[in-house]
């Protein structure tokens, strides 16, 4: 019954991907050429094929080479919206986040960040994973455990070995539950991005959404903003040091 | 009017003169040609006949005299006829093209005036080529005395070198420098360049036609040291000319025209070990030695040769091995500033000493100049330079066991390179939770956790179901064991009939009763046996033939035949069974 069981999930899980097969391989191919173009110092030609690469498919690698391009073509607002899209989706990654850090020394903006923020990087790597469905897959499998060891559990006899089982299975069930958290916010972070990053050169930030109310701030391009809500127009953003205004939707773009 | 007034002053003459001396007195001005060009001379004549007075020279309105004035007079006596004349003449000439008026010229005859006409001249520009411009300019402020101020190139880059030279010009026989200004310089680096004790040039210089006494004052050489028009304003000098035994002579001031030089900016490329020269230069590396030991100091001479504003160059950073203590270098000048500019050669000299033993290499170095020739950046680059350090004395060894820690410097940074290998593609809003695989993944888990739990529930209630088992199977495994029986009746194996008997009645009572063989005694068999409505016949009957059994089995004693036996068995069983 288990083998007929796993092979149900192989089949729901493999499948859709081996129908897109060839497209895949197209894509693969661009980007293998858009990495010559960048060694030999074509950067320009290298952002074309990683672009349209980027179409259907997308990975964190990908975005970060999209971001290396940008940067190396001195365009730093969309290199660090590119390497925020990368970091989203592999939140523990040291060579995206070098890069962002570089990338942010030349903005015009500082804002102080809270302290968790940054010192969150061993926990947003453990927590980020190589991939999206990374807790996804780990919530399964622990979900699996949890009920297996309770299966185990009933099946021995022995009053110790129960005991022991009956506590690892604890241990799973909460284990697992909190992976299916993790899943669902992961998930939820990586499809509805609340970052955006300002790609105007300048751009006001005012008290309320309309043009000519009172300028709050005043933020530079590769500034990086949280947005709160969007209307007509308008979005309200906050700053990483808390601070929330309004400013035109066309002066930022969403991770 | 003038000319009535003339007339009339000639009329009066006339009558006035006696008959010996009734010639007509005439004063007239002549140049020989009214057209000429820049730098051609022409001539002015006055000439005034028949009379005797002052002539006054007329003001030449622009035009420069070459030489003269000449004076000539000639008596002549013809058939008795006395006439006279007086003459003056002068070579003149123009610096700059246009009309020019000679002003009328007088001259004072007895007791009146007599003047001449004005003179138009038109001058054209010259054919011949034209001296330096801004020497023309300043000559014709004052064409008698003037100072230039010439540049041997007047488009250069920044640092490039320029040689100005100042130079004056005098028209005056005799002249003492009482005193001069010179100009500010404003944006450059000035070198002097030793000329020697000033003098007049052996030759005249002729500019536009006139000869003029040539000293040069003083050579410099200038660096310009940024970007535009920079300007090198005016010399002033201070003259006395003409003095004399009988003479104070008199002041005169000479003045050179602001000269601009047009600096462009040398090429934003410029490489990081640019060294601030401009011009050609070589270089050449050394070391004193190849071999030391430990703690002994190293020479390291770094020579650029050339042409070029070698005063301003930087000594280059060099860097050395780590473990190499080294000092700023000393500049060693050996430069010539002449007429031909700055030239020959400086050397920064680093002494270096290597703190413990071993292999290390200086360089490869390099600096990089501006050359104006080929108008780029050249790269001077060195070989390195390998030099065997031994082992030092004693003590120095001792310490040189243990290298000092020294911290990775990082030069610059840099975003990191690309990620290859598989991009690891995944299609764009596809994700596993919330998906049905994802659904269905947690559910099989627990479908598969109930199902198993269901499976072992029943498993359970059929274990707790032994004794209804043992007691529904009882007929059947009492059958077999009767069949055994039947057989070894048959075959008439009495042990073997026996005991086939004994196991069927015990292990069917057992069976039936749910209870273990040993327990099925005569009392249990009555007591399960009781609810019978035969008062115990059967319970009797079963008891005494399962005794009969077990006594035949162990003694040889046969109470009742075989068969009968077995009928009673049979029947009994049916007996139980059917109630």
């Amino acid at each position: 019954m288990k083998g007929i069981f796993a092979s149900l999930l192989l089949s729901t899980v493999i499948l859709p991907f081996g129908a897109h097969a060839m497209e895949r391989t197209e894509a693969d191919s661009l980007i293998a050429r858009a990495q010559r173009a960048y060694s030999a110092g074509d950067q320009r030609t290298a952002l074309a094929l990683y672009d349209s690469a980027n179409t259907r498919y997308t990975s964190a690698a990908l975005l970060y080479n999209i971001g290396n391009c940008h940067f190396k073509l001195n365009d730093i607002p969309h290199a660090i919206l590119f390497y925020e899209r990368a970091l989203l989706r592999e939140p523990g990654a040291d060579d995206i986040r070098s890069n962002l850090e570089l990338a942010r020394q030349q903005t015009l903006d500082r804002v102080n960040e809270l302290p968790g923020l940054q010192l969150g990087s061993t926990w947003e790597r453990w927590r980020g994973g190589h991939d999206v469905d990374q807790w996804a897959r780990r919530s399964l499998w622990t979900w699996a455990t949890a009920l297996f060891l309770f299966a185990l559990s009933m099946a021995v006899t022995g009053l110790f070995l129960k005991r022991s089982l009956q506590v690892l299975t604890g241990i799973a069930v909460v284990v697992a539950i909190g992976a299916v958290v993790l899943a669902g916010t992961r998930t939820h972070e990586v499809r509805h991005p609340d970052g955006a990053i300002v790609m105007a050169p300048r751009v006001d930030v005012t008290s309320e959404p309309r043009v000519g109310s009172t300028a709050l701030f005043l933020l530079h391009a590769g500034t990086k903003v949280t947005v709160r809500k969007e209307e007509a127009g308008w979005a309200e953003v906050a700053l990483a040091n808390g601070n929330v205004g309004w400013m035109p939707v066309r002066a930022i773009e969403r991770i | 009017m003038r000319h009535g007034i003339h007339t009339l002053l000639t009329a009066c003459v006339l009558f006035i003169s006696t008959g010996a001396l009734a010639q007509e007195i005439t004063f007239d001005a002549k140049v020989d040609r009214n057209d000429f060009a820049v730098g051609e001379n022409i001539r002015l004549t006055l000439s005034l006949t028949n009379g005797q007075g002052d002539i006054t020279t007329p003001d030449l309105g622009g035009l420069v005299v070459v030489q003269g004035p000449f004076e000539s007079s000639s008596f002549n006596y013809i058939n008795g006829r006395m006439s006279s004349s007086v003459s003056r003449s002068f070579t003149l000439t123009a610096t700059r093209p246009g009309d020019f008026t000679i002003g009328p010229a007088k001259a004072r005859v007895g007791g009146g005036t007599i003047s001449t006409d004005p003179i138009t001249v038109h001058v054209e520009k010259g054919s011949a080529a034209p001296s330096d411009r801004s020497l023309q300019n300043v000559q014709s402020s004052n064409p008698d005395l003037f100072v230039s101020v010439t540049l041997s190139r007047q488009h250069v880059h920044v640092g490039e070198q320029i040689i100005a030279t100042y130079t004056l010009y005098s028209r005056y026989p005799n002249l003492e420098v009482s005193n001069y200004d010179l100009p500010e310089l404003n944006g450059f680096w000035a070198e002097e360049i030793d000329i020697g004790q000033t003098s007049w040039e052996d030759q005249l210089r002729a500019v536009n036609g006139l000869n003029y006494r040539v000293a040069v004052l003083k050579k410099q050489l200038l660096f310009p040291q940024h970007p535009g028009e920079l300007t090198i304003g005016a010399v002033k000098l201070t003259c006395t000319v003409n003095r004399s035994f009988f003479n104070r002579g008199s002041r005169v001031e000479a003045r050179s025209q602001p000269v601009t030089v047009d600096v462009t900016a040398l090429p934003s490329d410029k490489p990081a070990d640019f060294c601030g020269a401009v011009g050609q230069l070589v270089m050449d590396i050394s070391v004193d030695r190849k071999e030391v030991k430990a703690n002994e100091a190293i020479e390291l001479t770094i020579r650029v040769n050339g042409r070029s504003n070698l005063k301003l160059i930087d000594a280059p950073k060099l860097t050395f091995p780590p473990d190499v203590e080294s000092y700023d270098p000393k500049v060693e000048d050996h430069i010539n500033v002449t007429g031909g500019g700055m030239s020959g050669s400086r050397a920064f000299k680093y002494l270096i000493i290597p703190r413990h033993e071993g292999d290390i290499t200086l360089g490869p170095y390099s600096i990089s100049y501006y050359d104006t020739e080929k108008d780029r950046y050249q790269v001077l680059n060195s070989e390195p330079i390998a030099i065997h350090v031994g082992p030092g004395s004693g003590n120095a060894s001792a310490r040189s066991s243990r290298p000092s820690k020294e911290t990775v410097e990082m030069l610059d940074h840099d975003i990191r390179y690309l990620r290859t290998g598989d991009p690891g593609l995944r299609e764009k809003d596809r994700f596993l939770y919330g998906s049905w695989a994802y659904i269905s993944g947690m559910a099989a888990p627990v479908v598969a956790l109930l199902l198993f739990m269901g499976w072992r529930r029943q498993r359970e209630a059929r274990a707790q179901d032994v004794t209804g088992q043992r007691r529904r199977r009882a007929d059947r495994v009492a059958r077999k064991r009767l069949k055994e029986a039947e057989q070894a009746l048959t075959s008439n194996d009495r042990e073997q009939f026996y005991a086939a008997m004994t196991k069927a009645l015990q292990g069917y009572l057992a069976d039936r009763f749910g209870l273990g063989v040993a327990e099925i005694t005569p009392e249990v068999i009555a007591t399960r046996l009781a609810d019978r409505a035969d008062d115990g016949e059967l319970a009797r009957s079963i008891s005494d033939l399962i005794a009969t059994c077990e006594m035949a089995r162990y003694a040889p004693i046969e109470g009742r035949p075989r068969k009968e036996l077995y009928a009673e068995a049979v029947r009994s069983i049916r007996q139980i069974e059917n109630a």
